[in-house]
């Protein structure tokens, strides 16, 4: 498919809306990128105000231990020393912070017992940051060492129980059953039922978490920069901790920020710390730069660490009757605010399969270990690798070609749209078109003379101990969710059942426009931005919008007062969000630029209309600029020059998604797919894996640029590898973190990145505005899944699954030395 | 809690002198104080950024009497008497220097972050490969880290640079 209007002829004297050049689909390039690549752009790390003093936090080796005194008796003394703040400081006046789940009390700095190697027990402010780590060397801290419990298993077992007041490691967990699962493994010819395992990683974006708060003392109010993601709907995240109303806390983000990847959703700890210690220093203002070691081993940030046990219940021609999951999410300390990863594989819980009987069965289990937060996939990643690692397990035991049995399985075109049965629904695709496609394409270039696979070259490669190998995988991407069922957790699951489809409240998105002076345009974002391209993506959808250039488009960001509550940029929303949302920015204000061109010409608002850029008499071809009808609405109260819209999500409208909605069931609307085929080479005498190459076909309906499209898929495959391979966040048996820098926590640089062959498809989706599904977080869904199949392809003759992840060299040496025993 | 104002105590500093982008400057610095630091906040230059402070994500980059440098790894008194140059250097009163315009074409950036790293990179590259294979572009950039990219766009751009720089004459660039 391609994109029709791409290039169309612009200059047509008529302004005939069909001849214009739509932008919108086409790889109009950055606004951001000058500023950034001449040195200009300023991240938090850069913002400085006059008189700033900077805090440093005190973290606590021990994983598990209970304070017994905090002397800061020597910090005082030091002649830099602005402010010592310890936890019993702040039980005074202020709140813990929002907890996901009930029952937990967390502090910005702990208070009776410290629970992770890392956790921050006293912040200290001076005037810089050297000295202000000089400081923090000086507090002495006597504690009551405490068994730790490390292992997420064993937690269960509540020996030692990390929260007293809680009483169990184990707060929540959830058994959900779709269909008759158990009907179908009754009925079932075979059950295949197996482990897997899923390291602690994350997101680790290149730039730490920074805030500078400043406290306003005349008018009791905070101003906080920082890069927290979700500004605007987690900024109660800060103001619940400070215990002040949302209006009293304004919330920022720079225009630029150095990637987030749902990691900094959580950074609420130091955005509250600075704001108390600005407002104990009577408004001075305070800035925190999170350094790396810090985020690594206790920066709130590490994310999904799994155990899972999957069963599948199989007829003899490979029929999956049913899918029964169970798994812990070990996840650290606390259960983090808003929402946990638990819950998102509902969106897909049978991958890109026809399986309508379904057990869906989790734990969620407390450690000794940093808590974790959102990364790209929000969870969907786990669960696909563990489903397509049961897909190669069933495939061996029943003895079929893996991918004859995923295409007897796959969900067909005439299903579309197609409700899983955990009710979420699958908009659109072809997908054994797709998987086809894929395998053609290596099967031409691959699977022949002087190809990766050539029979022969595989062949002598075996002899020396290198294996080859390729699994043809089609994997989802849940995208664009919705809100309302976020929080299942905290909901009476009971009262679900019977709930109402009217109770359900989503979250709109929201975007506002001003015409300057000048006829260019000013528009704001309530969400933030960390790499994206949103600027750019706003300037085109608008420039389409009002048939002017994106050039004439700046877009700026709301801050968390200004805006209304939003969701914002998470969970694949924004090319679907802000295409309704400048759809209806966009006639909302040419409506209102009618109208005012209509009031000023005195004639009825029908005999006006919008084109190119301004208003026109029908009569007499008269026009009126952006320009003109900046300067005729000026000094107007109520200007109508300057709009706002918010676009409610696309759920709302369809019926479809009733039962899921009703239910608090995850409900995310558009499913873009990749169909992946890394060929892998494993080395069996170091278990080192290399990635040859990797070609992926994907689809993520209609794109609204292409450059930004394949960024994405890029950057998300490239985590997708790191996740698949290197990273991982390990704990020794004492609870000690093991990746606390970058040396240990090993993120894919340019020497693990294969050659990568893209193949695109537009599929549009039937329930957006433009037809774009969700595409912000591909590439690390569909990567891990995809290499760790193509591993068990690999050493299918060795009788070997990838069945841990990260497949590190000694894992998988591990493996071979124990087949070849 | 103590909320004693802060006066500054004696710390031994040291006088050093350098070039910065072209400009002589000189400074008191603490001898702890690292370059990185001492660029960013005492001489305002963003364009280093700071991503690990120990010297494995390249976003600190700087070149220091010719050769690029970790400016995390090294403190700003081992500068005394020397040449830096950052990215700040590179454009030419706002028009981008090839090798930023050709980031900005092939989309070699996103969150931006490592950037200025990768540019500065790239330029040691370039001036020693003016016409690099892979291989060399893969060892050329294996000390940069960029979580967003995923890397192809940043091959695209130094080819890209590679090409339009030729002719230009890579001397005159330095
Ligand atoms: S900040 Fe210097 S190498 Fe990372
Ligand atoms: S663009 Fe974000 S780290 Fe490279």
């Amino acid at each position: 498919m391609s994109r029709a209007d791409a290039g169309a002829d612009t200059g047509s004297a008529s302004g005939e809306k069909a001849k214009r050049e739509s932008f919108t689909g086409t790889s109009v390039k950055r606004v951001e990128d000058h500023r950034i690549l001449t040195g200009q752009a300023e991240y938090i790390h850069d913002i400085t105000p006059e008189g700033c003093l900077h805090m440093a936090l005190l973290r606590t080796t021990h994983p598990h231990a209970r304070i017994e005194s905090v002397d800061t008796s020597k910090a005082e003394d030091h002649p830099d020393c602005a402010l010592v703040l310890t936890g019993e400081d702040l039980v005074e006046d202020y709140n813990p912070m929002p907890c996901g789940l009930e029952g937990f009390e967390e502090w910005s700095l702990a208070t009776d017992k410290v629970r992770f190697v890392g956790e921050p027990v006293a912040a200290v402010v001076a005037t810089d940051r050297y000295v202000a780590e000089d400081i923090v060397d000086l507090i002495r801290v006597e504690y009551d060492v405490l068994e730790p419990v490390v292992d997420s298993i064993e937690a269960c077992d509540d020996e030692v129980v990390i929260h007293e007041s809680v009483g169990t490691n184990v707060p929540d967990g959830e058994c959900l059953e779709f269909g008759d699962p158990e009907g179908a493994f009754e009925d079932a010819a075979h059950v295949v039922e197996r482990e897997y395992s899923w390291g602690r990683i994350s997101g680790v974006p290149l730039e730490t978490a920074g805030v500078v708060a400043t406290y306003d003392p005349d008018h009791d109010e905070f101003d906080v920069d920082c890069n927290i993601q979700l500004h605007t709907l987690v900024d109660d995240t800060i103001y619940e901790t400070l215990g002040y109303p949302p209006e009293k806390v304004r919330v920022n983000v720079p225009a630029d920020i150095g990637g987030s990847f749902g990691t900094k959703i959580a950074i609420h700890r130091y955005c509250s710390l600075a704001s108390m210690a600005s407002q104990h220093l009577d408004g001075t203002p305070v800035k925190f730069v999170e350094d790396r070691v810090e985020n690594l081993q206790g920066g709130d940030m590490h994310c999904t660490d799994r155990k899972y046990r999957v069963k599948l219940a199989l007829d003899d021609d490979g029929t999956v009757l049913g899918l029964d999951t169970w798994f812990v999410d070990d996840f650290g300390a606390f259960p983090r605010y808003p929402v946990n990863q638990a819950l998102k594989p509902l969106s897909v819980v049978s991958g890109a399969y026809d399986i309508r009987d379904v057990r869906y069965d989790y734990d969620l289990v407390l450690t000794n270990k940093t808590s974790q937060t959102a990364y790209r996939g929000f969870g969907v990643p786990p669960h696909l690798y563990a489903l397509e690692m049961a897909m190669d397990e069933a495939a061996r035991e029943l003895d079929i070609d893996p991918t004859a049995l995923r295409h007897k399985n796959l969900v067909q075109p005439d299903q579309m749209p197609y409700t899983i049965a955990s009710h979420n629904v699958y908009d659109s695709g072809d997908y054994p078109e797709a998987l086809d496609h894929i395998q053609d394409i290596v099967d031409e270039k691959e699977v022949c003379e002087g190809g990766l696979l050539d029979p022969a070259v595989v062949e002598a490669k075996r002899e020396e101990g290198k294996y080859r190998g390729v699994s043809y995988t089609l994997l989802i991407e849940p995208g664009v969710s919705g809100s309302d069922w976020t929080d299942r957790q905290r909901s009476d699951r009971e009262a679900l059942k019977v709930r109402d489809r009217d109770e359900v409240a989503e979250l709109p998105e929201h975007l506002r426009a001003e015409v300057r002076d000048d006829g260019t345009i000013q528009a704001w974002l309530a969400a933030d931005s960390s790499g994206q391209g949103h600027q750019t993506i706003v300037a085109q959808l608008l420039a389409d919008e009002l048939e002017i250039l994106p050039s004439d488009i700046d877009t700026g960001y709301l801050d968390s007062v200004t805006a209304p509550t939003v969701y914002g940029s998470a969970a694949s929303r924004m090319a679907v969000m802000l295409s309704g949302a400048a759809k209806g920015l966009g006639e909302k204000l040419k409506g209102n630029l009618r109208q005012l061109g209509a009031q000023e010409w005195g004639i009825d608002v029908d005999d006006v209309v919008y084109r190119d850029g301004g208003v026109e008499r029908v009569d007499s071809g008269d026009r009126f600029s952006l320009a003109d009808l900046a300067a005729i609405d000026g000094g107007i109260n109520d200007p109508k020059t300057r709009v706002s819209y918010d676009y409610q999500h696309p759920v709302t409208e369809l019926p479809e998604f009733d039962e899921a909605l009703r239910n608090k069931f995850p409900v995310y609307p558009t499913a873009a797919f990749a169909a992946n085929a890394p060929i892998v080479e494993v080395d069996t005498q170091t278990g080192q894996v290399e990635i040859l190459k990797f070609y992926s076909l994907r689809d993520c309906g209609t794109q609204l640029n292409p450059d930004i499209v394949e960024g994405q898929a890029h950057g998300g495959l490239a985590q997708g590898i790191g996740a698949a391979l290197l990273e991982e966040f390990g704990y020794d048996e004492s609870g000690q973190p093991q990746a606390v820098t970058f040396f240990d926590y090993l993120l894919p640089s340019v020497k693990n990145i294969p050659p990568l062959e893209l193949h695109h498809t537009e599929t549009p989706s039937p329930f957006t505005a433009t037809g774009a599904k969700g595409t912000g977080e591909g590439g690390m869904i569909d990567g891990p899944a995809a290499i760790a199949s193509s591993i068990n392809a690999a050493l299918e003759p060795l009788g070997i699954v990838a069945d841990e992840i990260p497949a590190t060299p000694d894992r998988l040496r591990r493996k071979v030395r124990e087949a070849q025993e | 809690m103590s909320t004693d104002a802060p006066e500054q105590s004696e710390r031994p500093t040291q006088e050093i002198s350098l070039t910065l982008n072209g400009e002589s400057i000189t400074a008191e610095v603490e001898p702890r104080l690292k370059l990185s630091d001492f660029l960013r906040n005492h001489q305002h230059i963003r364009g280093v950024r700071v991503g690990c402070e120990h010297g494995v994500c390249g976003a600190c980059t700087a070149t220091l009497d010719g050769r690029n440098v970790k400016s995390c790894l090294v403190y700003a008194v081992q500068a005394d008497g020397s040449e830096v140059e950052t990215v700040e250097s590179l454009a030419d009163d706002g028009e981008l220097h090839p090798i930023q315009e050709a980031f900005h074409e092939e989309h070699a950036l996103q969150c931006g972050f490592c950037t200025s790293g990768f540019v500065m990179a790239t330029r040691e590259l370039l001036d020693e490969h003016p016409d690099p294979t892979d291989e060399e572009i893969r060892t050329g950039l294996a000390d940069n880290i960029c979580r967003c990219t995923g890397y192809h766009n940043i091959y695209d751009a130094v080819r890209r640079a590679a090409d339009e720089m030729e002719g230009a004459g890579t001397e005159a660039d330095d």
